[in-house]
């Protein structure tokens, strides 16, 4: 072992009194009340789906009765049926190259413990895309489902895609689905929420106008009913063209919030917040979140995520490699002023290896900001990691780990019941993959 | 959250010196080293990332159709490893003149090789055939070549030498201009490509 030298015993000896007294400090000492955000207790991994068809993407939300559903998707089992059966909402009838997965919904009433029997969504077989741009699931007041997911366009060309959209009929089944993009072969990474003045709002990245500012974020209003309350309409352009979109709501719908990864003429990739004050009619100018400076003229296919806490405080996530990869990690920023500014830029858990990170961002009936993401461990696996942010703003809680996967473990997405956290993921090993999710007790 | 670890909290005094002396020693080797904590996590890495005039990373794949191919493969002519996926558009920008590339690899000398990232095996075959790709497909299912080869997003196209190292990168779609002079810098021959003829 090296002797350290006199000036640096001295340093040791000066750093150790100082921290010696930030230790009686409290943000140092474990507090015996429960102001520092603690570990969480998960649950067991729980599979969705069948795991011979390969399931991922899950996707989760609670409907308003309280039951927890998850969406995710599966190959087709019988692709040799994919000649007989043309993508519909083509005229051609081509059909899309991509290889056919269906989505599925299933519902917990027990808080994930156990779930319903999967449902098939998609009436026709389609390549419904998953990953980044996986399927997504929405509910109205009266409990009723919606849902869109992302198809190639009419060659197979994933990055010129088609929405689809579905609802449930009321007699167990789902309409058959229709495409909400009126320029076909232009649109991917669909969301949808149901707004609170009771409609369901719908956004995507669009591409039907590739120049001079490509990729524009559209959005349509969609009545209870599933009919189309508006056309298409662009709020803003400048968007990356492969990653997800985040979304809030205030005021009972009036306000709308909405976070993407922006991209420059210089191919600089900032996230920012788009905001809108008459129901998404329109957006404000969007206002940078960080200055992070990431410089990518390639797809880094990781979004940011937006939470709205019961004061207004608007929490993002995002990953990004900054100026350079020392940088690159998962960030956290708050805005405090209903979006106008962020604070600056928190490294929630830095890159361990070269490897873009996803993310996901929920915030609790109490102000608790809940974050997973993923990150590679020592094995060179991603995992699942997880911290949690106490309504006083400053209190992290430690890095944990809550996957296991024997490959990788990617795309977390969280859920929160009154006293429960729901977090669920993908994991590929080779050529399979499976959907999971685990459950963990919370303080109401 | 209002998890309290009761035992914890009664060993509050000597965690507290625990962490007090954690916190000093990696300060004082932070300090010595000039390193942030992620620069320390990135020293840590074995693998120092590729960068021109350094030898190629070496790996192991499979094909689209099953057969084996390492970097040792291509030694002994120039190779032009492209990285992409089904999904990523800049790659489908680009894969025209990858394609174009491979067509002429045989007459002019090297190989090209297409590295498929955070896709299936499905996904792939049938992009391959809707862009009627001609030139081998490995598939990096578990991204481990992705990583050592440090590509945050595709595409990135490297161009390595008949010895194994690399020559040239590209991150982000290539053009025309800048695949020739990364071409000649890893002595492919001249060929119509690297003239710029149509």
């Amino acid at each position: 072992m090296k002797i350290l030298d006199s000036n640096r015993q001295r340093s040791v000896f000066y750093l150790t009194v100082i921290f010696l007294f930030a230790a009686c400090s409290s943000d140092l000492t474990l507090p015996s009340k429960g102001n520092r955000a603690a570990a969480i207790q998960f649950g067991p991994e729980i599979s969705l789906g069948r795991a011979e068809t390969n399931p991922a993407a899950p996707f989760l939300r609670l409907a308003p009765d309280g039951r927890l559903f998850a969406i995710w998707t599966e190959d087709e089992a019988a692709e040799q049926t994919k000649a007989s059966n043309a993508a519909a909402h083509h005229s051609a009838g081509k059909m899309a190259p991509s290889p056919l997965r269906n989505a599925f919904l299933a519902a917990s009433a027990d808080g994930g413990q156990t779930w319903s029997r999967a449902k098939r969504v998609n009436s026709v077989k389609e390549a419904i895309q998953s990953e980044e741009n996986g399927p997504k699931v929405a509910f109205g007041a009266d409990n009723r489902t919606y849902v869109v997911w992302s198809i190639p366009g009419e060659k197979g060309d994933k990055t010129r895609a088609n929405i689809r959209f579905a609802v449930d009929d009321g007699k167990g089944d789902f309409t058959a689905a229709r495409t909400l993009n009126e320029v076909k072969d232009t649109a991917r990474f669909p969301i949808i929420e149901s707004s609170p003045d009771g409609n369901l709002l719908a956004a995507w990245i669009d591409r039907r106008i590739d120049n001079p500012k490509p990729r524009q974020l559209y959005l349509m209003r969609i009545g209870v009913d599933g009919k189309a309350l508006t056309k298409n309409y662009p709020v803003g352009e400048g968007l990356c063209e492969c990653c997800k979109l985040g979304i809030a709501f205030a005021e009972a719908g009036k306000k709308v919030y909405m976070v993407d990864r922006e991209v420059d003429d210089k191919q600089i990739r900032n996230h920012v917040l788009r905001k809108s004050t008459d129901g998404a009619a329109t957006f404000s100018r969007p206002v940078q979140i960080s200055d992070d400076g990431w410089q990518v003229p390639s797809c880094p296919h990781s979004g940011p995520s937006l939470g709205r806490d019961s004061r207004g405080q608007l929490h993002v996530a995002w990953f990004t490699l900054g100026r350079s990869e020392k940088e690159a990690g998962i960030y956290y920023s708050v805005s405090k002023d209903d979006g106008k500014t962020f604070t600056q830029r928190y490294l929630v858990h830095g890159n361990t290896a070269p490897e873009t990170l996803y993310n996901n961002l929920i915030v609790g009936d109490d102000d608790t900001v809940y974050l997973a993401w993923t990150n590679i461990d020592a094995g060179n696996r991603a995992q699942i990691f997880m911290r949690t942010l106490a309504p006083d703003g400053r209190t992290w809680s430690p890095i944990q780990q809550i996957s296991n996967a024997k490959g990788n473990a990617s795309r977390p997405v969280l859920a929160l019941q009154k006293n429960r956290l729901h977090v669920a993921w993908t994991e590929t090993d080779g050529e399979a993959s499976r959907a999971v999710i685990r459950t963990a007790r919370i303080a109401p | 959250m209002k998890v309290v670890n009761l035992a914890l909290a009664r060993c509050r005094p000597l965690a507290s010196i625990l962490i007090v002396l954690a916190l000093a020693g990696v300060t004082v080797i932070a300090a010595e080293s000039n390193l942030s904590a992620a620069q320390l996590i990135q020293q840590a890495s074995p693998n120092p990332g590729p960068a021109v005039g350094r030898s190629a990373i070496a790996f192991s794949l499979q094909t689209l159709d099953g057969k084996a191919v390492a970097l040792e493969t291509f030694r002994g002519k120039p190779l032009v490893l492209n990285f992409f996926a089904s999904w990523c558009d800049p790659c489908r920008d680009e894969m025209p003149l990858i394609n174009e590339l491979a067509s002429a690899a045989t007459k002019d000398g090297y190989n090209v090789l297409g590295i498929a990232v955070e896709d299936t095996r499905a996904a792939i075959t049938e992009y391959s055939k809707e862009a009627n790709l001609v030139f081998p497909i490995a598939l990096d299912l578990n991204n481990t070549v992705k990583r050592s080869y440090r590509i945050f997003g595709p595409p990135a196209t490297f161009f390595i030498d008949s010895q194994g190292m690399i020559r040239d990168l590209v991150l982000g779609p290539l053009t025309r201009e800048r695949m020739r002079e990364a071409l000649i810098k890893s002595g492919a021959a001249p060929g119509k490509i690297v003239s710029g003829q149509p």
